[in-house]
């Protein structure tokens, strides 16, 4: 292994990013590129915007306390447990300041699940969401962007993107994500594999109209994804605590 | 959920592909699979039913279905089509409409209908080999006919059933009375799993005339379960609702298959199909259970009405992105056997009973969306956005932020933003530390320093350098903070927004990403470090004696680096840090040493003089 400090090069060196503040700003300008803008919300959020909203009746499951952090004396609050909260944040600001449709934006940022930590799982993580609303948003265009968001990620190699049904109540239809890429260019760990990246689908009328627009005429796809699984996926790390470790044997390496 | 590959087999005339070919033919029209494993002759595929079908899929006879319409197999032995009504199987053998033995009172309008067949003179054993084979391959424990002829019809149609012991329930004159109601606060029931709970009035019971025979949807009393000696059986055949039923299982802790598939709602048109199913198989001769239907009672105050969900060709296809005809369109309702009216494009479908979770035309297009196939959907680019996007100041700042921290030599963290003390407090922590949402990013700061001191010569680095940008909770708000902290300077913190640029900015500046291929895990496990200086001529390289350590420093040598150099007439002094350490376990002094005679040997041999 060769010396990093070697007497030429001996000055004050440039610090590391953190891998996610990496990928954000990477997601952030093929995103931009596309026409999405770049928008966030509050991680303490209320029932309203997390659930209800999103069309996640009173009694789901996933509402139970293991899943979700509540707040302690602050009724119908919750520590965000995805960034979806802020599909209709954002549509609202937008009629608020009197922009219609069409709408494209992502929300990168910081969510929480109550749940004990392990290689895979932490109790705080990061998503990206995306939202487009129009008259005229598909299935289809939802796969267009994926594919190319993945392209230019893994800088142009031969990436396919498919579909699985699931099942969000916040879209309809909802599918599973999944992306393998291909060819002699794509790193060898990941050649030809499917990987499972995100859950995503078309927004169900009532988060269209629970955002004050008319359903009948917008309709929209959302897709929201696992920042830390991506970086995992894209660097081959080999355990998600890392990422609030804060340490440098980790960070520095990027 | 469980499901038997040769249980399946018997909804239809032949036998259905292998095992693989049923759970590509799911996962990617349907559900995701958690896997398949072979028992004896038969195949089990785990599927994950998603929330919307736990209506109608938690059954095998709701994933035949979904298989005949992806695999396009006629669905030939539908029990819900053999069913046969309540009133014909309440009629007795000979056809004579008899007294009834049973009264069921439903005092709560969480119990939509409850079915009670009274069923005299049964002979209580053991099942067939094929019913007992069918139970064992989806994990459940064969008991007696009785029962495994109830758990059969559950895992067929998706309808849970009890069976009691009707010689252990109060009868008056040879009647029985029934009651579904609220429980009363502190009243106990010991069930058949052997414990006695003790229930709230927000749970549902089964009562006699006399006391709490059964938690609704739950589970039975231990007092009228069946036995070798039960003779006379009464079947409940009942639907019970949702939450309550979630509810009263997570509360007891006693989450069971029947309490599984009510809190997914299911239909009460399936009550019938239940009892229906029930009394089909006891008359079977190998059951060897025998048995009269003496009475059928069916209390369904207010039944399910046919609902009609209506959908377009074109609206299909604009969701989907596709150009299906009409056609394709009605292909995929009748392969999913759904009755549906066509005319000038618009379909209007008549959703089964059991498929609760269709009722907006965006769920007609996701049933044809998926039976067709999401490959089908070709991926279309979004057209260029009229307007530029608009810049997001907070994030602006923060990158700027960045980039100038980073060009000063701090690195970044990120730190929970959980704390030992703030203002606002998370009610339900899993791990029940650190509770609060942190109001500053200096103690997590602090702490990442301090945590990183001991690695510096493992990271080369001469100073360590840190800081972050995230959430905190202060003063009543929620804010972004930006910190930073070195070894020698304690952590300081200002709110991002004083970096916010006096001009709004038009565009995001293209500012470098992390060009790293590949992360390298590093060991857990503590280094060692040795210092080596050495004399060379003025014109040796670095590299050269670099090169000659690491050739005998070995596997265990992590890192060699320059450290210190200076010139002293004509010679100059290279001092080198050597970093060993091991990935399986923590190094001894020796085995550095060992490495490090080896290096000295080297560099004399070289004619350079140690210091």
């Amino acid at each position: 292994m060769k010396s990093e400090l070697t007497p030429e090069n001996k000055g004050e060196m440039r610090g590391h990013m953190h891998p996610i503040s990496s990928l954000i700003r990477e997601a952030n300008k093929i995103f931009s590129d596309m026409g999405f803008a770049f928008a966030s919300g509050p991680l303490v959020e209320s029932e309203w915007y997390n659930f209800d909203s999103l069309n996640v009746p009173k009694d789901h499951p996933a509402r139970d306390m293991q899943d979700t952090f509540f707040m302690k004396d602050e009724p119908e609050t919750v520590l965000r447990t995805h960034t979806s909260p802020v599909q209709v944040r954002y549509m609202e600001e937008q009629l608020k300041k009197g922009i219609q449709p069409p709408y494209r934006v992502i929300v990168p940022g910081k969510v929480f699940r109550n749940e004990a930590t392990d290689m895979t799982h932490e109790a705080e993580f990061f998503q990206i969401e995306g939202l487009a609303v129009g008259e005229d948003i598909t299935l289809a265009h939802l796969k267009g962007t994926l594919e190319r968001f993945f392209k230019e990620l893994f800088k142009g190699v031969n990436v396919e993107v498919r579909f699985r049904p699931s099942f969000f109540p916040f879209t309809e239809p909802s599918v599973e994500v999944d992306m393998r890429l291909m060819g002699e260019t794509a790193p060898e760990k990941l050649r030809g594999k499917w990987i499972e990246m995100m859950g995503a689908g078309m927004v169900h009328p009532n988060v269209i109209k629970n955002a004050g627009l008319d359903p009948q005429k917008y309709r929209g796809f959302a897709f929201g994804m696992g920042l830390d699984r991506l970086a995992i996926v894209r660097w081959a790390i080999d355990d998600i605590r890392l990422m609030h470790s804060a340490d440098l044997r980790f960070i520095n390496q990027f | 959920m469980k499901v038997s590959k040769l249980w399946l087999d018997k909804f239809f005339d032949a036998p259905l592909p292998n095992a693989e070919a049923l759970s590509d033919a799911l996962t990617f029209h349907a559900f995701e699979i958690d896997g398949v494993d072979k028992v004896g002759e038969d195949e089990v595929l785990d599927v994950k039913i998603t929330a919307n079908r736990g209506h109608d899929c938690l059954s095998h006879r709701g994933i035949a279905k979904e298989l005949s319409a992806i695999l396009k197999l006629p669905f030939t032995h539908d029990p819900f089509v053999a069913s046969k009504t309540v009133a014909s199987l309440a009629a007795g053998q000979q056809g004579d409409v008899r007294e009834a033995t049973v009264s069921v009172a439903l005092d709560t309008p969480l119990c939509k209908r409850y079915i009670a067949a009274n069923i005299k003179g049964v002979k209580v054993g053991p099942s067939p080999k094929w019913l007992q084979e069918r139970l064992e391959a989806i994990g459940q424990r064969p008991i007696n006919n009785v029962v495994d002829a109830t758990n059969f019809v559950m895992f067929n149609t998706g309808q849970p059933l009890h069976a009691f012991d009707a010689g252990k329930l109060t009868s008056v004159d040879g009647k029985y009375s029934i009651e579904v109601r609220a429980a009363k606060n502190g009243e106990k029931m010991l069930a058949l799993d052997g414990k006695e709970y003790e229930l709230k009035d927000s749970m549902l019971v089964i009562a006699d005339a006399n006391e709490v025979i059964g938690l609704a949807g739950v589970k039975g009393g231990m007092p009228s379960g069946i036995t070798t000696d039960t003779v006379d059986i009464i079947v409940e055949s009942a639907n019970f609702d949702g939450v309550t039923t979630r509810k009263t299982a997570a509360a007891l802790k006693l989450r069971t298959d029947a309490s599984s598939r009510f809190e997914q709602v299911i239909s009460p048109e399936m009550c019938a199909h239940g009892i229906s199913g029930m009394i089909e198989l006891m008359q079977r001769p190998d059951m060897n259970m025998g048995g009269e239907v003496v009475s059928v009672v069916d209390i369904y105050p207010q039944p399910q009405q046919q609902t009609y969900v209506s959908v377009t060709v074109e609206q299909v296809n604009k969701i989907l992105g596709t150009k299906l005809t009409g056609a394709d369109i009605a292909d995929v309702f009748q392969r999913l056997g759904f009755p549906y009216k066509e005319q000038s494009d618009i379909f209007e479908v008549q959703p089964p009973a059991e498929r609760l979770d269709l009722t907006i035309p965006e769920d007609l297009v996701e049933e044809v969306g998926r039976i067709i196939g999401y490959d089908k959907i070709a991926p279309v680019e979004l057209p260029a956005f009229a307007t530029q996007p608009e810049i997001n100041a907070g994030f602006y700042t923060a990158e700027k932020v960045r980039e100038e921290l980073m060009s000063q030599g701090y690195s970044e963290v990120v730190t929970s933003v959980f704390a030992e003390t703030g203002e606002r407090t998370v009610l339900n922590k899993v791990d029940g530390v650190k509770p609060y949402l942190r109001t500053s990013l200096i103690s997590g700061l602090n702490d990442a320093v301090k945590k990183n001191i001991p690695n510096k010569d493992l990271l080369g680095i001469k100073e360590i350098k840190l800081f972050e940008i995230g959430t905190v909770w202060k003063d009543g708000k929620e804010m972004m903070m930006v910190g930073i902290v070195t070894e020698k300077q304690a952590a300081v913190e200002e709110p991002l927004e004083m970096h916010a640029p006096s001009a709004a900015p038009t565009q995001y500046e293209n500012l470098p990403l992390s060009e790293t291929q590949q992360y390298k895990p590093f060991s857990k496990y503590p280094y060692i470090v040795r210092d080596v200086a050495v004399w060379v001529p003025n014109d040796t390289q670095a590299n050269e004696v670099e090169d000659s350590i690491q050739k005998e420093a070995g596997e265990l040598c992590k890192k060699i680096s320059l450290f210190d150099r200076f010139q002293k007439a004509d010679k100059t002094s290279l001092a080198f840090r050597l970093i060993f350490q091991s990935f399986d376990k923590t190094l001894e002094d020796s085995e550095a040493n060992t490495a490090m005679e080896k290096v000295y040997v080297a560099l004399k041999a070289k004619g350079f003089e140690i210091r």
